[in-house]
């Protein structure tokens, strides 16, 4: 029974953060069509920035708010100064759909060759802001501390204020209305080009607050989110790339089915549990689990 | 080999063999002019010029993207393995095995992926590089973290005294990779590889024109993967054993990167492509050692040079190095 409670707690904060970086990667594909491979580069780039901050200061806090919002700034300068002129200048022919694809990993490669030379490529390491120590539930401990809890009340703040943000507001309208449709979206007045850069923002803020909240319990190294990106990458590819709610979904998918093969079968079956839910979903629905009814072409 | 199938003047099979038989006759020659260590990068870059067609095929001709090459490169590779080490085969029917089990293994993925289409295709394959490597961790006849051994043996006693094991390897990497892609290059100049590129250029088209494609993508996926997977074999022959940690994700970047560079339409730049990814390690360490800067940067720099090609890869050449001198519309 502890151990089942254990399961679902760790897998809802684990597949939380998963959630987290199939949001950053769903908002990119909305806004650009690109799956941003660089996102795991820029999420690692914000945490060496946060960790500095917390050499500097000690404050954690300060940290996270620093990274998410460097985040935002990398995403959107990413956008304006790199891929727009990509864009502009592969036009035309079959390579159209892999050249943004290949100029992604290129920049991946390139932010982690960076932050190797400046901060070093040895292991540095976060402490967590409250206990990372699990809690007590019938006088044994289990692998679920304060600090997945906190995880958890973060993801869920996100999660909410980003929905009120594309429901509720004009930037929220004028971000839906580029992703549905960017040719009418550019005839109703919208700057296609500003909102996409926008997307770019805020996926760049959500990957900067995966990468704070990951890091703690790991350790910081120029590859370390390289393996959160494709965990981020299943979840969204489950969830339809369409669909923020889906990339949530995938996320927790994701993180129950890890938890529980780890859990209950074999610790081993990390990875293979990964790619069997997402072929399992594949092949059930070959667009993922929420893609929109009329598919836009991708 | 590079001058098979020339772009106007269709090139017969019969050209194409006395070219390819006159490439490897130069190998040969030049195999008994170089040192050990060149011998050995020699080797490389035949290996990874194989691979890199495999990319070409499957992304270049059938228009998919895959990031899991070296997944398949990794099931061909443990194939050869086995047959050599546990079933006591012959090295060359271990290496056929490669390509063979990687080729059927590729048709189920094919089944799957024939299903899929851009950014689900490439997730799939992604997934698929990471979690299969660590399956062999699963069962004790795949040897785990320490892998099994993949030993040709030395080189037959016929050829003298003086033939090294690096010349041995040499031999072997650069003559199953000539096979291979003189194999590949009949195909894809044959009718079979024209309804490749039309099912790339315009599937609905090509389905009007009565093509199979989802047949089509499924034969590309496996022929690839049979590529990849003899290419993986070579590999692990050259450092002596497979392991997990030898087909990391980042060798399936690279490809593609290589593939990209040296121009994803064609098998024409698969040596060259070979060759960069044999040449950035190298050049990078001397340009360390020139302007004498830290250990970190000797680690970092192979990875940014190979990344800042990718990218002037992409924004000036997309289609490719001879797109630049080719007319297109």
């Amino acid at each position: 029974m502890t151990q089942f409670i254990t399961a679902v707690l760790t897998s809802l904060s684990s597949g939380a953060i998963y959630a987290l970086m199939a949001i950053a990667i769903v908002l990119v594909w909305r806004s650009t069509r690109v799956i941003n491979f660089a996102q795991a580069g820029q999420a690692v780039l914000t945490t060496y920035i946060g960790y500095t901050v917390i050499q500097r200061t000690g404050s954690f806090w300060l940290a996270l708010v620093v990274a998410v919002i460097s985040g935002a700034v990398i995403g959107a300068v990413i956008d304006r100064f790199f891929m727009r002129p990509i864009f502009k200048r592969v036009k035309s022919g079959p390579i159209v759909m892999i050249a943004p694809v290949v100029a992604t990993l290129g920049l991946l490669g390139i932010i982690q060759a960076i932050i190797g030379f400046v901060w070093g490529i040895t292991n540095q390491s976060i402490e967590a802001p409250v206990s990372t120590g699990g809690y007590k539930i019938m006088g044994t401990v289990i692998a679920f501390s304060s600090y997945n809890l906190l995880v958890l009340v973060f993801v869920a703040v996100a999660m909410l204020l980003l929905t009120l943000l594309f429901q509720r507001t004009n930037v929220g309208l004028a971000l839906r209305a580029s992703a549905y449709s960017p040719e009418i979206a550019k005839l109703s007045g919208i700057k296609v080009d500003s909102v996409r850069t926008l997307g770019w923002a805020l996926a760049g803020a959500f990957g900067g607050l995966a990468g704070m909240l990951y890091i703690p319990g790991y350790f910081l190294y120029p590859n370390a989110m390289d393996l959160l990106l494709v965990l981020g990458f299943i979840a969204a590819v489950i969830g339809g790339l369409e669909s923020l709610f889906g990339a949530f979904a995938g996320g927790m998918v994701l993180g129950f089915a890890i938890i529980f093969s780890t859990t209950y079968i074999s610790p081993k079956l990390f990875f293979p549990t990964a790619f069997i839910v997402l072929i399992i979903v594949l092949l059930v629905k070959p667009a993922g689990l929420f893609a929109p009814k009329k598919s836009r072409g991708a | 080999m590079k001058k098979a199938g020339k772009v106007h003047k269709p090139t017969t099979t019969r050209k194409r063999l006395l070219l390819f038989v006159l490439f490897g006759w130069l190998l040969l020659i030049l195999g008994d002019r170089v040192g050990e260590l060149e011998l050995y990068q020699g080797s490389f870059v035949a290996t990874y010029a194989l691979a890199i067609t495999s990319v070409v095929l499957l992304t270049g001709y059938s228009g998919q993207l895959s990031l899991g090459q070296s997944a398949l490169m990794a099931v061909g590779a443990y194939a050869g393995a086995l047959s050599i080490f546990n079933a006591g085969w012959h090295p060359v029917i271990g290496l056929i095995m490669s390509a063979l089990i990687a080729g059927v293994f590729g048709l189920i993925l094919g089944l799957v992926a024939a299903r899929l289409s851009g950014p689900y295709l490439a997730g799939t394959t992604l997934a698929l590089a990471i979690s299969l490597p660590t399956l062999a961790n699963q069962f004790p006849i795949l040897g785990a973290e320490e892998g099994i051994a993949f030993d040709v043996g030395p080189a037959p006693a016929r050829f003298g005294e003086d033939f090294s094991q690096y010349k041995w390897f040499f031999w072997i990497s650069a003559l199953a990779s000539l096979i291979m892609v003189f194999f590949i290059v009949n195909l894809l100049s044959s009718r079979y590889g024209r309804t490749f590129k039309a099912v790339r250029d315009n599937p609905v088209a090509a389905q009007l024109s009565g093509i199979n494609v989802e047949q089509l993508k499924v034969s590309a996926f496996a022929i690839s993967s049979g590529v990849a997977g003899l290419s993986g074999g070579l590999l692990v022959m050259l450092i002596s054993g497979v392991s997990p940690s030898a087909f990391p994700l980042s060798l399936s970047f690279s490809l593609l990167g290589a593939a990209v560079v040296t121009g994803l339409y064609n098998l024409k730049g698969v040596i060259l492509g070979g060759l960069v990814l044999v040449a950035i390690p190298e050049i990078a360490d001397s340009l360390v050692s020139r302007i004498g800067g830290s250990d970190n940067l000797t680690t970092v720099l192979p990875g940014f040079l190979v990344s800042a090609l990718l990218i002037l890869a992409v924004v000036f050449t997309p289609n490719g190095p001879g797109h630049l001198l080719k007319k297109h519309h």
